[in-house]
Parts: structure tokens; sequence; C-alpha cells
């Protein structure tokens, strides 16, 4: 009798517990008569100002960013919220993971039927990037944010010093071919005599040689698979670019300090090195993190022609509760009209290439960058890349190349050495 | 914090006055049936921690076990049962021992300084001449609560190679560069340095409150007998102190065995160096989830981490048993 009572007593308990909990979890979702789209985003994937002027535009839209720190950690919480068929309405999926999202489309709605239609829209994008929001099966899963383009940003007084031609027209005919890179890098570094560590007023050619990978990587045909369900990371193009890589590592271009350490904001105030392969967003981290160099950088096409770092696709998960309402705002947001704001208001480089031979991109000049043609340079490389197949375990195979490279860097091992331990650690991490 | 100090006065104090005016007795009850009715609500009020530690402990770690058992992708929801594979691999795997290795040399050189800095700290606190003593004590839990991504930012520009302000001091005296990056032993202890920072004043703050436990009498003898101020520290404090240096050890040693926060911001990716050279256990169980999404595999990582740490707790059982026994004895 007292035992039941207990059980009773500790029932209500806990399903008054329930309601609570169930009560603090429904009741946002609830604001009178609005529509909230809830997107998950990182970064400044979704600028505030274009998200406050479509809520002006639409009074009944609410939208909510939740802001998961950076490209990994999203993509992290979308594997989890896809078990528990509790996602977002919108979801920014970087580039470095699209490979993986691609090969599950059913995970997605598929953006080529009615009501959506993307397909219709298609040609007003550059279609490398296009294809980075396409499933196994032809199904779009999402629309492309911006483009990170990959030109070479270089110090005009360094290059002065070290005899080199500070024209940014001249710049770019001294490397065609990244070998001819290198070759200028070597030069660069006898003639300052400066890339030395120990060295206060250290000068290399380049930040980082590791870079030098993606962007070879970027410029060719086939990357890390085959095709759905082939990986193939060994591949001769993969081997190459490799390679190279250990060569520009071997030969010491490099500065061997990583991006986005704090050496590496030091040494762009410092002239550390006189290079950087920028996507479009860096430079405007050049402007934020080394306001002094104002006037002293210029931009130049990077060897080979054309490559991309980051960018993003805008996606709406199967499970996402307000469907139309998501698409509605992702294809206003990125509408080729919207990305020319974007890109004039935070620098991001726009995906449409419809904008491409308008005024605003062709004439579009920094004098930050001592007025170089920013908008011709990029949009140019930007339509030399091919789409690319990308499978779902791109982001591994990527890290454990970089990591060997970083081997390469330290002088722990040579080039065919972590070479064959990346591709072991490959093997191992993929047979998981 | 000593078991001592928590069997305090005060607690026993507490329960005298709950007994006296508890508000479930009723006059007409015998005080059998009323204790009876105290011990279901008591369990009732209990409850919930044990409702929120099956749904946010115990569930996730049965679930993590079984999947363990599996090669699973998460994205298509296949799971394939592949037995005893996955342990397989991880007896086999060298990176995992890699990591077991620089997981227990960061250990090390964080907790043997820690233990120090933080005695040393106490005792400071604890000179009576001390002015600002709350400022203090504030200003030791600082580092506790400051967010890991500040920290890291910090850090980073202590340690550059380059332009690090430690290197600089150290060129100052004629030393060279030193690649913290790279290098293993500098890796750890720099990775020890972050760890050390955050935990050091928690740390003393915990041991003055031990020390403020030792009886007053025991002092005035030592000095009766001559006793300096450091012969006080040696032959009264510390040995006073043993149960709280021993609970920190082990406390300090599962906390040790988890350290990810500080070598994945000090490398800024999960993959602890070029080398692996400070990838420690749970940076490494994290890289197999989000970069390889490899779930159970590190499952798998997650069920060697907790055998690990049961050896490690066993070994401190046993040593505390002894130490024990030893008091027993005298």
């Amino acid at each position: 009798m007292a035992n039941r009572n207990f059980v009773a007593k500790f029932t209500f308990l806990l399903a008054a517990l329930a309601l609570l909990v169930g009560g603090l979890v429904a009741a946002p979702a609830k604001a009178a008569g609005k529509v909230t789209i809830n997107i998950w985003t990182f970064g400044n994937v979704i600028e505030p100002k274009m998200k406050a002027r479509y809520e002006k535009m639409h009074p009944n839209v609410k939208i909510v960013t939740v802001n998961k720190g950076g490209p990994d950690q999203l993509a992290q919480a979308l594997i989890v919220a896809f078990q528990a068929r509790r996602t977002p309405d919108i979801a920014a999926i970087e580039t470095s993971w699209s490979g993986l999202f691609r090969d599950y489309p059913s995970n997605f709605v598929d953006l080529r039927k009615a009501p959506y239609n993307a397909n219709k829209i298609k040609n007003n994008y550059v279609a490398w990037r296009w294809a980075q929001g396409t499933g196994k099966g032809g199904e779009v899963i999402g629309l492309p944010t911006d483009v990170g383009g990959l030109e070479v940003a270089y110090r005009v007084d360094l290059f002065k010093q070290a005899g080199l031609p500070t024209d940014r027209v001249k710049v770019g005919k001294l490397w065609p071919t990244w070998d001819k890179f290198i070759e200028v890098g070597k030069t660069y570094n006898k003639k300052m005599k400066r890339c030395v560590d120990k060295k206060k007023n250290k000068t290399c050619f380049l930040d980082s040689s590791g870079t030098l990978f993606q962007a070879l990587l970027n410029q060719g045909t086939q990357k890390f698979y085959k095709g759905p369900g082939k990986v193939d990371y060994q591949n001769r193009q993969v081997r190459n670019a490799f390679n190279q890589t250990g060569k520009a590592l071997v030969a010491g271009i490099g500065s061997r300090i990583a991006p986005y350490t704090g050496d590496w904001y030091a040494g762009m105030n410092k002239g550390s090195f006189a290079t950087l392969l920028a996507p479009a967003w860096q430079l405007d981290y050049i402007k934020q993190y080394a306001p002094k160099t104002k006037g002293k950088w210029d931009v130049a096409e990077v060897p080979g022609g054309g490559g991309n770092i980051g960018g993003s696709q805008l996606t709406i998960p199967k499970a996402a509760p307000n469907k139309l309402e998501a698409w509605k705002f992702l294809s206003w947001y990125l509408a080729p009209a919207q990305q020319l704001t974007v890109f004039k208001e935070y620098g991001l480089f726009p995906s449409a290439k419809t904008l491409y031979n308008t005024p605003a991109i062709q004439g579009y000049k920094d004098p930050f960058f001592r007025n170089a043609p920013i908008g011709k340079i990029y949009a140019s490389g930007a339509l030399k890349l091919k789409p690319l197949y990308e499978g779902p375990k791109e982001r591994a195979i990527m890290s454990i190349y970089g990591q060997a490279l970083g081997r390469i860097e330290a002088k722990k091992q040579n080039t065919s050495q972590a070479w064959n331990q990346a591709v072991a650690d490959i093997k191992t991490a993929l047979n998981r | 914090m000593t078991p001592d100090s928590a069997q305090s006065p005060k607690g026993r104090r507490g329960t005298r006055v709950s007994k006296s005016t508890n508000p479930w007795k009723s006059s007409n009850h015998n005080s059998n049936s009323a204790k009876k009715s105290e011990n279901r609500w008591s369990q009732l009020f209990i409850s919930p921690f044990f409702v929120m530690f099956i749904i946010f402990g115990f569930l996730p770690i049965a679930y993590s076990v079984y999947l363990a058992f599996f090669r699973w992708e998460p994205l298509d929801s296949s799971q394939n049962f592949v037995g005893l594979e996955n342990f397989r691999n991880l007896w086999n795997d060298p990176i995992f021992w890699q990591s077991t290795r620089n997981t227990f040399s960061i250990w090390f050189f964080s907790t043997i300084p820690q233990m120090a800095l933080a005695l040393g700290l106490a005792s400071i606190l604890r000179n009576p001449r001390l002015r600002f003593r709350l400022l203090w004590q504030t200003i030791f839990l600082v580092p506790n609560i400051t967010s890991v991504v500040a920290v890291a930012v910090v850090f980073g520009q202590l340690f550059g190679r380059d332009y690090g302000l430690i290197n600089y001091v150290l060129q100052f005296f004629g030393v060279g560069n030193i690649d913290w990056q790279e290098q293993t032993l500098a890796s750890h202890v720099a990775i020890a340095t972050m760890i050390t920072w955050r935990w050091v004043g928690y740390n003393s703050l915990i041991f003055l409150a031990s020390m403020n436990a030792i009886p007053n009498d025991l002092y005035e003898s030592a000095s009766l007998d001559g006793a300096n101020r450091m012969q006080q520290f040696r032959y009264v404090t510390l040995p006073q102190l043993r149960n709280t240096i021993t609970f920190m050890l082990i406390v300090g040693t599962i906390g040790g065995l988890q350290v990810f926060a500080e070598p994945a911001t000090f490398g800024g990716n999960l993959s602890g160096g070029s080398a692996g050279q400070f990838s420690t256990l749970t940076l490494y169980l994290f890289r197999n989830v989000q970069e390889y999404t490899a779930y159970g595999y590190a499952a798998a990582i997650g069920i060697g981490i907790t055998v690990i740490v049961l050896i490690i707790s066993a070994i401190n059982f046993a040593l505390t048993r002894r130490i024990a026994s030893e008091d027993a004895k005298k």
C-alpha cells in the first residue's frame, strides 16, 4: 500500500518534470503566428545586416542563426541532428565537408523538384561551385555561397628590395607554372639572405608552402575519388601535387609559419613573408590584422590558373520544419543581386557568374592593395576551375596529407617517406 | 576537502535540525512510520539525480559500449557488426599508444609542478600578515573560468616560434629559438604550462581549505619545541595534508587522462602535430569522430581510455590503502 503510494508520487513527479521540460522546449517555437527559420552557420556565412533586411521585407518571418563555431563543428552537429531527426531549416556546409554530404543526399530536400525547381537558376552560378551542392544521383542539396578563389597577394616593397618586378602583370608572368613559382621563391630568399628562423628581420618568400597542395589539387581534374564509392587517393594527380608541394617545402621558400597562428599575424605586419596564397576572404584578414601595411600589398594571378579555398553551400535538411520559407530565404540570399551586396560590404567573392562581366565586379578596385582590380582577377580565376568529384572521407584524407606535409616542413621526413606514411595512415583511417 | 572535513560538525548539526522540525511528521503517526515516510520522501528527492544520470550518463555509456562492436556510417545509418575488430585495431594502432605516452608525459609535466606551486601558494595565502586575502583568492580562480579560446590566443602568442614572448626572452639569454610545436618535449611542456596555469589556483584554494582545518595547537606546540616556519611546514602541514594530496592526485590523474582543449587549441586542429607528437587520448578519440567519421572505432578508444583510468585508479587505491594502514600501525 505504502509502496504503491510511493510509486504514484514518483510517477507524478516524473510526469511533472517531463511536462516542464517539454514546455520549455516547445515554448519558443510558437511565437505569435510568426514563421521562424532556424539556420546553423559558422563565421560570417549569414551576414547579420542581410538577415535584418530580409526580416524587414517579410514581417512574418523571424530568422534565428546559430553559430556552430566552425565548419567541422557544424558538420558534426548536423550528422547528429540527422540521427535525431531534429534539424534546422537551413544548414551551411563548408566545401571541405561537401564530399561527405553529397554521398548521402537522402538527408536533404532535393531542390530540383517543385516547388523549388533549383535547376532553373543553375546557370546563374559557377559550374564547379554548383557541383559541390549536387548529390551523387544528381540531386541538388544546396546552393553555393561565395567563391573562395585563390590568387597571390605579394609585398611590393619586399619584391623591390629583392630586385624582382613589382608591376602585377609582370609579377604574374614571373610564374606561369608552380615550378617557376618555386624558382622565384629561391631567388628571393637568396637575394634577401634573411629567411632564417633566428633572424629578427626574418623574411621568406611564402608564408607556408603547405597551402600549395590544396591549390594544386583544385587545379586538377581528379581529387581523392574516381567516382561515387570509388576512393582513389593515390592517383597520379594527387601524387604530383604532393611531390610538387614537397619540392617547395624542401627548397625552403616558405617561412614555416602556419596560417592563423600568432606568428602568422605578427609576420604579416613584420614582412616575414613576401607572398600569400590568398582566397578572396583572406584579403580581409590582411586589412584587419595588418592595417599598417596598407599600400604595400598587391595581387597577382596564381600559377597554373585559378584556385579555391573555402566557400559553403546552404542546404535544407529533409526534417526541416519550414522548408518552403527556408527556400524563399536562401534563394533570395544567394541570388546574384544579394551576392553583389555581400561582396561590396564584406568582401566575399560571389559564386554567381552572371555578375562577373558587370562593371560592379570588373571595375572593382581596392585601395588597400594599390588599387588592384580584385574583382577582375578573382573572376577570371574562378572561371578556370572544373568540377571535381568529392567523396565522403575527403576531410580525413586531406587532414592526413596535411600532416605529412608538416613532417616534410619540419624536416622530420623526406617527401617519399612522408608520402608512404600518409598513404598507410589513410588506409588504416578509412578501414574503420 | 579531506574525508574528515566532509563530516564536519556542520553536517551533523544539519541532520539534527531536520529531524526535530520534520515537516512531514504529523502528531498522530508513530515514530516508526514517520521514519518510513521520511525515507520514501528522501528517495523521491534524490531521484532527479538518478533520472538525469540514467539519461545523460548511463545510457550514452551503454550505447558507446554497444557502438564499439560496430562499423557505423552515421549518415546512411548502416551498422555492421564487426565483433572485436575495433579492439584488435586499437591494440595494433601505433597512434593510440603514442597518444597514451603523450598523455602521461603531459600529465607528469603538469601535475608535479601544479602540486608544488599550489602548496606554495596556499601557504602564502595562509600567512596572517598577507593583506587583501580575498582579492588574491579571487584572482587565483580567474584562470579556471577564463574561456579556453582566449587562453589559446594568449598562449599562442607566448609560445610562437618566431615572435613568441618566451622565445624572445630565451634569445635575450642567448638560448636559441625553441620550436614549441614541432619538438616533442617542448610541445608537452608548453601544453602542460597551459594546464598548470588553469588549475594551480583552484588547487591552491583546496589546499588552503584543508590547511585551515589543521588544529592550531599543533603549530603552537611545534613552535614551543623550537620549529621554524619551514620545519612546521615539513613536519606539521605536509603530513596533515596527506589525504588531500592523495585525493588531488587521483582527481588530477583522471582529469589529466582526459586532457583535450589544451592540445587542440595549441595545435589549432585535431591532429596533434605533424608527427602526432602532442596527440592525446581524447584528442585522438575526437579526431576519429570528427575527421574520420569512424564512430565505432572512436567508441573503442573511449573504452580503452576507461580501462586505463581504471588501472590507474586501482594503483592509486592500493597506494592510498597502504598509506592508511601505515597510519593505523602508528
